[in-house]
């Protein structure tokens, strides 16, 4: 393991101490938990929605936490769930008298805290309502899939339309159209490393490649040699539009994923192949987004994604956010 | 003789105690159930989770005994947040909900927390009665808790608790004819049979250490 760390059990809150020193003006933290994280000011009478996950993944999902986007998130060690207690304390802090948005990815430990949250919270008299990303195309039937890179995508909508002060059930169906849109196939390059195991928990040789390896290492569909960028973005795509066909004539906005340690320079080589793919199919590309959404701290890889949109869609991709970690005009 | 009639909020910490002197009596044998079909960490997990539990109540102040085991239940999940971690909490918290309002636990206001109980785990969990797991302890206990308070509205709280712990023993006692469906557990299916399942036997001891404690008062 070589890392830039103090002590492995520590890595979670140091990192969040340095994200509080770094962004106190806009962040902020309660119930005396740096693990409860929270906007500086919240805004009266706007939906608030809150998200949560495990740490190694930054920008996801803290990093989501800012104007136009989300309100809150409960923060979990590597790769483990935040707990309800967590979660709840976010709520009630961040909760602005329009309900609340659970809005996560699809994992068992954080469908369970998050349930166990909107429990207290509906016993305090809060509304809430809660839809998980399950993006992933490659880890199964749909109600199965884990949550990646594309719920960049709902939390996108979602805020947006949360922005516009709109209503607690139309911020969900903003989320559910974007959720209902979008598809996502990634693949890694090498492992990575859980601070405290101290070492992978899988091995890569030299010249392979893992296509649809989740975010946390779970197993993808084949481990094979390395293939060229053109060839790993036809496949994908090939395997996105075999889930979520689009006619000649659609429009969609592409996410090219970074995973943490492969270099901005080959997310544009994979985009453009994206693109080209795309232009010989007669898919327009309205809006394309390059670069790490959502990474698994320093594993070699990628993911792509892609969001079929539709006039409303557009208009809340292009609305603007700005967070510590994200920004856009 | 005294008898206990009523289960107010400040005998809480005291009731949870008791569970967690059994959970604490009983780890070891819960360790070596769980360790048939999985990672062998039940035991210390029930004693850690209940053994926590009287300080946590004595530094909650909600206005009621069922918000009082709902806040107490999320906090036991953040500490133990392993599966049978959580879904105890989530019984503890869904059982809750059913006293919301409540000042005291009588003999009906126990069977609606253990019916509230099994509803939160059933949620929590996805599992069904039959499929080997804690519910197969709880479900038995709290239908013949109910039958009791419903064809005997005299019934003691003493005799209530009782009657929870008799049905859950046989509840655990079935179980061992069950196949598991769930986790770990499901692959490892042929070290269960014969044995008792380990989650409904934690269950079978936190109605134990409820009883114990309800007939010491």
């Amino acid at each position: 393991m070589k890392k830039i760390i103090n002590k492995p059990e520590n890595y979670t809150d140091d990192m969040l101490k340095g994200i509080y020193s770094a962004h106190g003006d806009k962040v902020k933290y309660v119930a005396e938990d740096l693990r409860c994280y929270c906007v500086a000011d919240k805004v009266p009478g706007k939906v608030a929605i809150i998200t949560g996950g495990g740490t190694g993944h930054l920008p996801l999902f803290l990093g989501y936490v800012g104007e136009g986007l989300l309100d809150g998130c409960g923060v979990g060690g590597v790769f483990q769930s935040p707990s309800a207690e967590q979660i709840y304390e976010v709520s009630r802090e961040v909760e602005a008298g329009a309900g609340i948005l659970y809005l996560y990815g699809n994992y068992t430990g954080d469908i369970m805290n998050f349930d166990m949250a909107a429990e207290m919270c509906n016993m305090d008299g809060i509304e809430t309502r809660s839809i998980v990303g399950a993006d992933d195309v490659n880890s199964g039937a749909p109600e199965i899939r884990r949550g990646v890179a594309g719920i960049f995508f709902m939390y996108k909508c979602a805020g947006a339309r949360a922005a516009q002060m709109a209503s607690l059930d139309e911020v969900l169906a903003a989320a559910g159209k974007a959720k209902e849109n979008t598809r996502t196939v990634g693949f890694a390059l090498t492992p990575c490393v859980i601070p405290e195991l101290g070492h992978a928990n899988f091995s890569l040789a030299e010249d392979e490649m893992a296509m649809g390896m989740g975010i946390h290492g779970e197993p993808g569909i084949w481990n094979g040699p390395i293939k060229s960028a053109s060839e790993i973005a036809a496949e994908s795509v090939d395997t996105l539009l075999g889930d979520m066909p689009l006619a000649a004539g659609s429009e969609v906005a592409v996410l090219i994923n970074g995973l943490g340690a492969t270099s901005i320079e080959e997310l544009y080589i994979l985009s453009g192949c994206v693109s080209d793919i795309m232009a010989d199919k007669g898919i327009k590309i309205y809006r394309t987004f390059v670069g790490e959404y959502a990474t698994s701290m320093e594993m070699m890889g990628a993911s792509i994604s892609i969001c079929k949109l539709d006039s409303e869609m557009k208009e809340l991709l292009d609305a603007p956010a700005y967070t510590p970690f994200y920004a856009q005009r | 003789m005294k008898m206990m009639k009523l289960i107010e909020i400040r005998d809480l910490p005291e009731m949870f105690a008791s569970i967690g002197r059994v959970m604490t009596e009983k780890a070891d044998r819960l360790g070596e159930l769980d360790a048939l079909m999985g990672d062998g960490d039940l035991g210390l997990t029930m004693k850690k989770g209940f053994s926590a539990m009287p300080d946590i109540l004595v530094n909650l102040n909600e206005a009621d005994i069922g918000r009082q085991l709902m806040k107490a239940g999320m906090k036991m999940a953040s500490l133990v947040p392993s599966t049978m971690g959580t879904l105890m909490s989530s019984g503890i918290m869904s059982g809750g909900k059913a006293l919301e309002g409540k000042q005291s636990i009588d003999a009906a206001g126990y069977s609606a927390f253990l019916e509230a109980f099994c509803e939160g785990v059933t949620r929590r969990g996805k599992c069904a009665r039959g499929d080997r797991t804690l519910l197969d302890a709880l479900g038995p206990a709290s239908d013949s808790v109910k039958d009791l308070v419903t064809f005997n509205p005299g019934v003691t709280l003493p005799e209530v608790a009782e009657t929870a712990f008799r049905a859950a023993e046989a509840g655990v006692e079935a179980t061992k004819a069950m196949k598991p469906k769930f986790g770990k557990a499901a692959v490892h299916s042929a070290a269960a049979e014969g044995n008792p399942d380990q989650g409904a036997t934690a269950a079978m001891f936190l109605l134990q250490g409820i009883k114990d404690y309800i007939k010491s008062r």
